[in-house]
């Protein structure tokens, strides 16, 4: 077997390193200020909090699987209509960051605060995630099985209960788990709704009385909470079934009388989740374009770009590496690598931004407050999700392909530079694409660790909003839609796919 | 008569898939539906199911209407059982859930027995994933039967089979329909599997049945050229009737069917009707010869045409022989209109 080349091992076990800063902190924290902060963990703050999250956690992912799931089976099985245009409009709210939602319903509605608000915006914002991969689920299973089943002797709702969700059980309970790691680690939504969760309780501990012991108290039950829910997620996922072809032929599901009750649910969804959003941003950014600062726009749009290229670069580089090294010479300390960057997949990027500025305010003071810092951040936040979508690419290249190079003269491991991320390219270059836009719309970290002067669209956004200056903050919402957002969306492998497919 | 179609219709569109379609089948009887692919075969399936309602027509199961272009009595109220080209098992479901799916709790008497049959009872708790294509067509088989349906609807069930598991099967899918004593219908696409497997057989084309009966009569009589080039390797050689004989260029050829004295028209002879016989003096020569073990197809230029011969295969003709062709046994004669 070959040997990995150095480089990509010395980039692996760096980003495996930097992984295990977060989770190294909080254990030091604990260890450092104990007393502290078991007393801070037995307050009765926490316990609201507690409180507070879960109830949020557990109404997000039950509302986000309930509408995911329903807009899925309506557009897929059913003679709904308009099939294509509904998937659109289930699959939009991805386009907007779950901040940016919060603030055009505070816009619009300046009085709402507190849970209500936040469960609605997190609800809608996080139901494309059920959506998509419930969809493409009932995409892909046997609709003959549902068929078989009606002439044994089951009505269609039977069918529904006893054939339909047990086949996409394993996709809707992975995608609602999947919503509750992003409830549990949002921060802007929830933190513009004002609605006390730990997130929002870790940033103001930290930034309005830089308690770090009592933030990083806070940040060891969200980490724990965040582990109960990985925990579900691997118990209560099941196995995927094997999916046959699904048949062309296929009737739709009358639904009869409830057709049009269907069709004005799913609109009104979509006008909540989308309309609403859209007439506020546009509405605001109209009223408050006589007033704008331009160049102040162009300075946050600059700040927003050359972090996101930057990052993008950054955790791009490390993502082919471990990629390469992981698909083409498996071997065990790669898969440590491996494993120890994906257990950051779930952390919250407060609990992560907290970390690294303990890490520069007492040990690399020269790096506390640079860019290069918060670059860092992004690493650790980012790579998982980059590894996911570059290893696919590279390892649909076959290995052949690599020794047929070898065989007609090409050296050793340079085969990867003719052959391999040639091919690759495409999905390298998506995957490195949509890593970017998600640095473009990140909120807190940037928040916490952006050197001074620093602004950013996200950032400027979540100060006009603090002052409640709505028309200020309009244009920034608008331009994190149509440059992070939309974009995101169109190069969203799985939203794509959903879209090609639903509604035929 | 366990089911009646009465001039069935089904268009999509202006496209017509079925047209003025009739079909009966008898208790107890498999009846083979034999067409080309496109021709409508599963449409006429999911239609006797009742997952789709006909433009116009008739079915009536045990003398009830169950379909008409206005009311369609529901798949789970119609006793018909469905045995998928996919076999579409319960991904979710063991093997004896699977069976048991349309049974009343309490059914294991009968799964057990289905198991039995099916020749699968060491497999009932296995999940479908871990199953060959040819066990999961038994368990879909056995799945369809277990609530005793009126009638069995069979889609192309071998079609995804490699050749030799689906000459085995069809043999077990005979002998448990008997068991069973179960009226089935089968669609395929495969001529030798209607022929082998059916009681009777029907051939759809454009969207109707054109002919309907055993399957010796339909081999033997094909009612149109069509037929006769559908069902087996035919050669058509242009001929006129002279004196009760089909005269044509490879020499005179008793008539099967009815002709009369001086027609026009071609004659459809059987790949399998030729004898070639050796002859260094012969007028004819070997030029092609495909060897398949039991039998060989050889190619041979007669003076005016080529034909297509089947021959044992070990003693068949080698390429550049030189032989004389003769007709064994009577063809079929179809008049030109």
């Amino acid at each position: 077997m070959r040997k990995p080349p150095a480089l990509l091992k010395a980039l692996g076990i760096v980003a495996a390193l930097a992984a295990l800063i977060p989770v190294g902190y909080l254990f030091f924290r604990l260890g450092a200020g104990s007393e502290k902060a078991i007393e801070e963990l037995f307050r009765s703050r926490t316990i609201e909090l507690l409180f507070n999250t879960t109830l949020l956690v557990v109404s997000v992912t039950l509302t986000a699987l309930v509408i995911g799931f329903l807009q899925a089976w309506l557009t897929t099985r059913t003679n709904l209509g308009f099939g294509a245009l509904f998937a659109v409009l289930a699959t939009l709210p991805l386009a907007i960051p779950s901040y940016v939602m919060a603030f055009s319903f505070t816009a619009t509605f300046p009085s709402i605060s507190g849970f209500w608000p936040s469960w609605l915006v997190l609800s809608l914002a996080t139901s494309p995630y059920v959506f998509l991969a419930v969809s493409a689920a009932l995409v892909r299973t046997d609709a003959s099985s549902e068929e078989v089943a009606r002439t044994l002797g089951l009505t269609k709702w039977q069918v529904l209960v006893r054939v339909t969700w047990p086949q996409v059980r394993p996709a809707a309970t992975a995608s609602s788990l999947l919503v509750a790691l992003y409830t549990l680690s949002e921060f802007g939504a929830i933190a513009i709704l004002r609605f006390d969760t730990f997130t929002r309780a870790i940033y103001n501990a930290y930034r309005l009385s830089f308690d770090r012991t009592a933030a990083a108290a806070l940040a060891v039950v969200l980490v724990l909470l965040t582990l109960v829910v990985i925990w579900f997620e691997r118990r209560y996922r099941g196995d995927y079934l094997s999916i046959s072809p699904a048949s062309q032929k296929r009737v739709r599901i009358s639904l009869g009388k409830a057709r049009p009750l269907a069709v004005t649910g799913l609109l009104f969804i979509a006008v909540v989740a989308v309309g609403i959003p859209l007439y506020s941003l546009v509405n605001w950014s109209i009223i408050g374009s006589s007033t704008a600062d331009l160049s102040q726009i162009l300075e946050a749009l600059l700040g927003s770009v050359s972090l996101a290229v930057l990052a993008g670069v950054a955790i791009t580089v490390f993502a082919l590496a471990i990629a390469l090294w992981i698909v083409r010479y498996p071997t065990k300390l790669g898969r440590f690598v491996e494993l120890s960057v994906w257990a950051n997949h779930a952390l919250p990027a407060i609990v992560v931004a907290l970390a690294l500025i303990f890490l520069g305010a007492n040990l690399f003071p020269w790096l506390y407050q640079t860019t290069a810092l918060l670059i860092f951040a992004f690493l650790i936040l980012f790579l998982p999700n980059a590894l996911g979508t570059m290893t696919t690419p590279i390892a649909q290249v076959p290995k052949s392909l690599e020794d047929v190079a070898n065989s007609l003269g090409v050296k050793g491991n340079r085969s990867i530079f003719k052959v391999v991320l040639p091919i690759a390219a495409p999905g390298i270059l998506a995957g490195a694409a949509l890593v970017a836009l998600t640095v473009l719309k990140e909120l807190p970290a940037t928040l916490l660790l952006r050197p001074t002067g620093t602004e950013t669209l996200a950032v400027r956004l979540w100060s006009a909003t603090e002052e409640l200056a709505f028309s200020q903050a309009a244009p920034y919402a608008l331009l994190l839609v149509v440059l992070g957002g939309l974009p995101a969306l169109a190069l969203n492998r799985q939203a794509r796919k959903a879209l090609s497919e639903v509604g035929k | 008569m366990l089911m009646q179609i009465k001039d069935l219709s089904l268009n999509y569109g202006d496209q017509v898939v079925l047209n003025n379609l009739n079909l009966d089948v008898n208790q107890g009887e498999l009846t083979a539906v034999l067409g080309a692919s496109g021709a409508g075969k599963s449409t006429l399936l999911r239609l006797i199911a009742g997952f789709e309602s006909p433009t116009s027509g008739e079915i009536f199961i045990d003398s009830k209407l169950v379909s008409d272009s206005k009311d369609v009595v529901a798949p789970e109220k119609r006793g018909v059982g469905i045995v998928p080209q996919d076999s579409a098992l319960f991904s979710h479901l063991t093997v004896s859930q699977n069976i048991g799916f349309g049974l009343p709790k309490g059914s294991d008497a009968r799964i057990n027995e289905l198991l039995n049959l099916v020749g699968l009872s060491e497999y009932a708790d296995r999940k479908p994933a871990s199953l060959s294509g040819g066990q999961a067509q038994r368990v879909a088989l056995a799945r369809a039967l277990a609530p005793r349906p009126k009638l069995i609807l069979l889609d192309e069930p071998f079609s995804a089979l490699d050749a030799e598991l689906r000459a085995r099967l069809r043999e077990d899918v005979r002998r448990v329909l008997r068991a069973e004593n179960a009226t089935a219908i089968l669609v395929t696409h495969d001529q030798e599997e209607a022929l082998s497997l059916a009681d009777r057989v029907a051939i759809l084309r454009d969207g109707k049945i054109i002919q309907s009966g055993s399957p010796t009569e339909i081999y033997n009589s094909p009612v149109d050229l069509g037929i006769a080039t559908f069902l087996g390797d035919s050669i058509l050689v242009d001929g006129h009737v002279e004196d009760g004989k089909i005269i044509t260029a490879l020499g005179k050829i008793t008539p099967l069917n009815k002709v009369s004295e001086g027609q026009v028209g071609v004659a459809a002879i059987r790949s399998e009707n030729f004898y070639l016989q050796p002859n260094p003096s012969g007028d004819s020569e070997v030029i092609g010869r495909v060897f398949f073990g039991h039998d060989a197809v050889v190619e041979v230029q007669t003076p005016k045409l080529k034909i297509r011969a089947r021959s044992n295969g070990p003693f068949a003709p080698e390429v550049g022989m030189k032989v004389t062709v003769w007709v064994r046994g009577a063809v079929n004669f179809y008049p030109s209109s």
